[in-house]
């Protein structure tokens, strides 16, 4: 499904987020990104959904190669991902119905599909009764729950969630991941970067640990 | 681990151009709702803006009527030294109308020259005792369309009718005429000066409003980029938005206008002693409406490509 070639991704000349990153990760895979902050973890989920270019190496992801990919051609890939991004991009003048359903209207469902479809992915994360409801309005891990429902409802084949889990209490933070799995066991590909140390422990799945830019452990490999 | 069926995508719901564009004006009229306060403050403002510029219209449109009615009184006398015959004026008269720029021509024998002269002199009547009508001549008094009546077009008709042998003599106040041209020339070189500074202005105020209601939601641009979204879908409720705010602030600033030119006509006497009511007030035309409406929506939508290409980098 990913596919890494020596990576690197620089901001500046000087400032090296990424270097000669390589890594596979399979169709249907459960992968943990870790490490620092700053570890160059968020980078590495950006050049994976196109939000960066990466200034060397190459990101194959679905079989083709976004490195080389044309910018007209990027909404296309993009509609295979799902994203739930840290600060989660939740806009706060549309409903929780609303904010769901972009990643449907974008795609062209009609009006009543949406409505069914979010009504299900909303019942799916417990927030089926916050339907009406502004971002606003919510908790933090409701937030994070409909922007997890956002980046789930059409049923991508590639799920990236970045510190899904951050900011969240224990019972959340419980739910976040279990919503995750339940992905991954519908058949997403799930990548997620974090620094929780104990959730990964916890859920015995493979991780990748990034420092400074450079991967230092990957648990598949040992 | 085998893949599930994913959510089963049914029908789309938006094929076609139409379906497209139907799409396009719900999500924009969905926008101004959720959007309802930047949008008005956008509206009023476009509106601020087009009140002075439809004002500056107005005020123009009734200076250069007014201005254009004194022009009635451009006319032409040519006299002759014998009167004519019946036959040879209307030979001559048709002559004269075929002459481009002519509106009427009239002839003036001895006899109504005289009864004019002696109705001018009322209570002085007996100046003109023993004097016979053989003392004026007989004459032909052209008027002349409104597009022909700046001083080089006057001039050029006048050569013409001199060139008529029974024509001894051409009058057309020379000086009124070039004077009056001057300043209608000054006249329209003010109003395009100062209207193209409002135009400029409203361009500029109109720009920056809807680039400013873009700015707003600058986050939305970009989660609808991130979701998959083409610069076709994200740029046309937004263009279609700004359109929306670029015909509704022209409208508000047209009610506006009627509102208060009604108050004027309402208080006319108060005006009237100044003589701006005699040449009749008239409200902006059908055409410069239509036009300021269609300002209204090109600028909206030229604003908000222009803005969208800043925040837009697919």
């Amino acid at each position: 499904m990913i596919q890494l070639h020596n990576v690197c991704m620089s901001y500046q000349r000087d400032a090296t987020a990424l270097s000669g990153i390589s890594a596979k990760i399979s169709k249907g895979e459960f992968v943990f990104l870790t490490g620092v902050s700053g570890a160059g973890k968020s980078t590495l989920l950006k050049l994976l959904y196109g939000a960066l270019k990466p200034t060397r190496g190459q990101v194959v992801i679905d079989g083709v190669n976004i490195t080389k990919l044309p910018p007209s051609q990027l909404p296309a890939l993009r509609r295979k991902i799902g994203v739930v991004f840290q600060d989660f991009k939740l806009l706060p003048s549309r409903t929780v119905l609303e904010n769901v359903a972009i990643t449907l209207e974008v795609l062209g469902w009609g009006k009543k599909d949406i409505n069914k479809r979010v009504y299900h992915i909303l019942k799916q994360v417990g927030l089926e009764h916050k339907i009406n409801s502004t971002p606003i309005r919510l908790s933090g891990g409701e937030q994070q729950r409909v922007a997890m429902a956002r980046a789930l409802v059409n049923d991508p084949k590639l799920i990236l969630a970045d510190e899904p889990t951050g900011n969240l209490d224990e019972e959340s933070k419980e739910r976040v991941f279990a919503i995750l799995k339940e992905a991954n066991v519908r058949g997403s590909t799930v990548v997620v970067a974090t620094h929780d140390r104990r959730l990964i422990e916890n859920s015995h799945k493979r991780f990748i640990v990034l420092d400074k830019g450079h991967v230092t452990e990957d648990s598949d490999a040992s | 681990m085998p893949r599930e069926k994913a959510a089963k995508r049914p029908k789309l719901a938006r094929e076609g151009v139409t379906g497209r564009l139907h799409y396009f004006v719900e999500r924009a009229f969905i926008n101004i709702r959720q959007n309802v306060l930047v949008n008005v403050l956008s509206i009023v403002t476009i509106a601020l803006a087009f009140l002075i510029l439809s004002l500056f219209l107005l005020v123009y449109v009734n200076l250069e009527r007014v201005t254009a009615s004194w022009s009635d009184r451009v006319q032409i006398t040519a006299y002759f030294d014998r009167e004519l015959s019946s036959g040879e004026v209307t030979d001559l008269t048709g002559k004269i109308r075929a002459i481009h720029g002519t509106l009427d021509v009239g002839y003036i024998s001895r006899e109504e020259a005289f009864r004019r002269f002696y109705g001018r002199l009322k209570g002085q009547e007996s100046l003109l005792e023993g004097v016979s009508p053989e003392i004026l001549p007989s004459s032909i008094e052209i008027r002349l369309k409104r597009d022909s009546r700046d001083s080089q077009s006057v001039a050029t008709y006048v050569t013409r009718l001199r060139q008529f042998p029974e024509i001894k003599e051409v009058q057309y106040g020379e000086e009124w005429v070039k004077r009056f041209d001057d300043f209608m020339n000054l006249i329209r070189f003010a109003g395009a000066l100062v209207g193209g500074f409002i135009v400029l202005a409203v361009i500029f105020i109109v720009a920056n409003t809807i680039k400013l209601t873009i700015y707003s939601r600058k986050d939305e641009l970009e989660l609808m980029g991130l979701v998959g979204a083409t610069r076709m879908f994200i740029k046309a409720p937004f263009l279609i938005e700004g359109m929306i705010q670029g015909v509704a602030g022209v409208a508000l600033a047209l009610l506006v206008l009627t509102g208060a030119y009604m108050a004027f006509l309402h208080n006319a006497d108060i005006f009237s002693g100044i003589g701006i009511m005699e040449s009749g007030l008239v409200f902006l035309p059908l055409s410069h409406l239509a036009a300021l409406l269609f300002g209204g929506a090109a600028l909206g939508f030229m604003g908000s490509l222009a803005s969208l290409k800043k925040f837009i980098a697919l």
